[in-house]
């Protein structure tokens, strides 16, 4: 925890004799400042030569730790919250829709898991197409692996018109973003997080963040992952949560994919990242494709308020201008 | 904890979390001789902390807006990107003209399928000046197997050169003089052949690649043959091996990108068991699968070579054959020799 004298920079108040004041009863720490007896410390403080500076230093203080914390909401402003900013995107494909009661949630992480060519590139693709294209929204697409194709997302455009001046617009509402490893991948969530903030205290409505894609989550953190050392767990853990920030904060959806490992002899597939992984996103699919009737089918393996192992199966997308 | 998303060695980041930095802004404001005393480092670490924490707090909203491509920016980058053409049309077309650039694309059989020869063919097929519709790039070839035979490549190199003279007197029928410049012998020195004995060799060869494509900008394209051989045998440990072969990959996604180079990975078969049966799936397992953005699988149908497009992101699967002439790569039902170009 940091200690007290990293807060006199920005709170003259809290100098040298505050501090000395402090440390006499054991506080070095913010962390200590909260665990001790405050009442008790005021006391103290009333006895002292400066008492006014240094009741003014507690209060500083307590209001700087109310300004960190995080505000209390009832399960009104919840719900109103949740009807006015939290809507839901299509996915791009009505059988996807109906399994999800509506599509991709605003707020909630979403992760695909599959096999390796089932489809989940074409998902993705497909959501962003449809969210650029029908709620106008702009789309933020992390990808991994080179596999964005502006071509096959053009092709998703459909439409009667597909007018060249349509596909501009929509086309240019989508922003791909190449990213190899995860300290990027950090670095390219903390500055979108700055530019959504900037964008919101100007109230820029047009054309908001709604879709985060990121394709795949995997393959950045494989590499961390394991090993000796709980580093890489950390990391995939900070990431996660990083995710579920914006989602929340921001009123955006945050679709992730993630590929299927082999588990051992009994050959069925589960998904990579492990257990702590489980419990990050707050819906988890599962594709898997039948190579022979050309469809891939969709399964709930979790979602916070629909029960698991739905599914639905749809035709190959092979749709063409 | 803010500090612990710095790329720092793991004892340096417990010693400043443990001395209370545990956001960015607290680094920030102390300056590097403080934090020196404070952890229990040297200055020139500190000064390097100070420097990323501070890059990471401002740099980075900036080099967003910057860095920001739209889809429909890229649309039009796409339609223009070069394809290296395999030689065999029915090849290409399946291809969507060839292997694309900026691309990591995987070619995986059984043995004695051609893997070997169409990465010999893609080196010299990325030589094609662009006056015949090629890259006129160089290219590098990663050898693990002791595969790669001089005088087939020069074989390879002697037909195209000699097709590519063909097609010059076809076009330019009145001209006399129009001699194709490139040489045999020429090709082979634009092929830089590098020979990897041990995994760490490997490992420490595609580290280096970026420095080394950095100076030889001509580089077109990248192929490794084959990428499996020393990943097989040497592993006691699966786990370390998915660690080692999925941060292998996020480099040549990078190198891909960066210079707009195809990298081509030829790849073994195993033997898997799914659905009850034992088939026939490429090696180095699941997470590896993952790992390309394309990805080509050769199979034997009868006494044909077919080539099936099992992943990729814009084609839809469709599968071609080709056979291997003395010539190199060509289409199987074509009679004619001639290598369509352009």
């Amino acid at each position: 925890m940091a200690p007290l004298k990293h807060l006199e920079m920005e709170n003259p108040i809290i100098d040298a004799c505050f501090r000395d004041f402090c440390s006499s009863h054991g506080i070095l720490t913010v962390e200590d400042f909260l665990i001790h007896d405050l009442y008790e410390l005021a006391a103290f403080a009333e006895r002292q030569v400066d008492a006014d500076r240094l009741k003014e230093g507690i209060t500083v203080m307590l209001s700087l730790v109310e300004v960190k914390c995080r505000p209390w909401l009832n399960g009104m402003e919840l719900l109103e919250d949740l009807q006015r900013n939290k809507q839901t995107l299509s996915s791009g494909d009505n059988g996807t829709d109906s399994l999800l009661q509506g599509g991709l949630r605003e707020g909630q992480v979403t992760e695909l898991v599959g096999p390796s060519s089932s489809g989940k590139t074409q998902f993705c693709m497909q959501a962003a197409a449809s969210v650029a294209e029908k709620q106008e929204g702009s789309v933020f697409y992390i990808d991994t692996g080179n596999s964005f194709s502006a071509r096959r997302i053009a092709q998703f455009i459909c439409g009667s018109s597909a007018a060249a001046v349509l596909r501009k617009r929509v086309l240019s509402r989508i922003s791909c973003h190449t990213v190899y490893d995860i300290y990027t991948m950090f670095d390219t969530l903390q500055g979108l997080e700055v530019a959504l903030r900037s964008q919101e205290q100007m109230n820029v409505n047009e054309c908001r963040l709604r879709l985060l894609v990121v394709d795949s989550i995997s393959s950045l953190i494989t590499p961390i992952l394991g090993g000796s050392g709980s580093q890489g767990r950390a990391l995939m853990v900070a990431l996660g949560y990083l995710l579920k920030k914006l989602a929340h904060e921001h009123n955006i959806a945050v679709l992730v994919t993630n590929y299927t490992v082999g588990a051992g002899e009994n050959g069925k597939t589960k998904p990579a990242l492990g257990e702590t992984w489980k419990s990050i996103p707050h819906v988890r699919l599962m594709l898997s494709r039948d190579n022979r009737n050309n469809s891939c089918t969709i399964s709930i393996l979790k979602h916070t308020s629909m029960l698991s192992g739905q599914t639905v199966t749809r035709k190959d997308n092979q749709q063409c201008l | 904890m803010e500090t612990s998303t710095l790329p720092l060695s793991s004892s340096t980041r417990g010693k400043l979390i443990s001395a209370g930095y545990t956001s960015l802004s607290s680094i920030s404001s102390v300056s590097s001789t403080d934090l020196a005393r404070d952890v229990n480092i040297t200055e020139a670490e500190a000064f390097e902390i100070l420097k990323m924490a501070n890059h990471q707090v401002t740099g980075s909203s900036t080099s967003l807006i910057n860095g920001a491509r739209n889809a429909w920016d890229m649309l039009h980058e796409e339609e223009a990107l070069p394809r290296i053409t395999t030689s065999c049309s029915d090849l290409d077309k399946i291809l969507g003209g060839g292997i694309s650039c900026r691309d990591v694309t995987e070619i995986g059989g059984v043995p004695g399928i051609g893997k070997t020869q169409i990465g010999i063919q893609l080196s010299v097929n990325v030589q094609i000046p662009s006056e015949f519709g090629g890259l006129g790039g160089k290219a590098i070839y990663i050898d693990t197997e002791g595969s790669f035979m001089v005088e087939r490549a020069l074989q390879i190199a002697e037909a195209c050169v000699e097709d590519m003279e063909e097609y010059t007197g076809y076009i330019h029928k009145h001209y006399k003089a129009n001699q194709v410049q490139l040489k045999p012998k020429d090709i082979l020195e634009n092929i830089f052949y590098f020979r990897v004995c041990s995994y760490t060799e490997q490992i420490a060869l595609v580290n280096h690649l970026d420095k080394f494509i950095s100076e030889n900008k001509d580089v077109k394209v990248v192929i490794v043959d084959s990428i499996t051989f020393h990943f097989r045998q040497d592993f006691d440990d699966l786990a370390q091996r998915t660690r080692v072969l999925s941060e292998m990959a996020l480099k040549f996604m990078k190198l891909a990108k960066k210079f707009s180079l195809a990298v081509v990975l030829l790849n073994q078969v195993t033997t898997k068991y799914t659905e009850g049966s034992f088939q026939l799936a490429l090696a180095l397992g699941d997470s590896w699968s993952h790992s390309c953005t394309n990805r080509v699988i050769l199979y034997w149908n009868g006494d044909e070579r077919y080539a099936y497009i099992d992943k990729s992101p814009s084609l839809p699967s469709a599968s071609a054959s080709y056979t291997v002439t003395s010539r190199g790569l060509r289409n199987s039902s074509s009679s004619s020799k001639r290598v369509k170009m352009m």
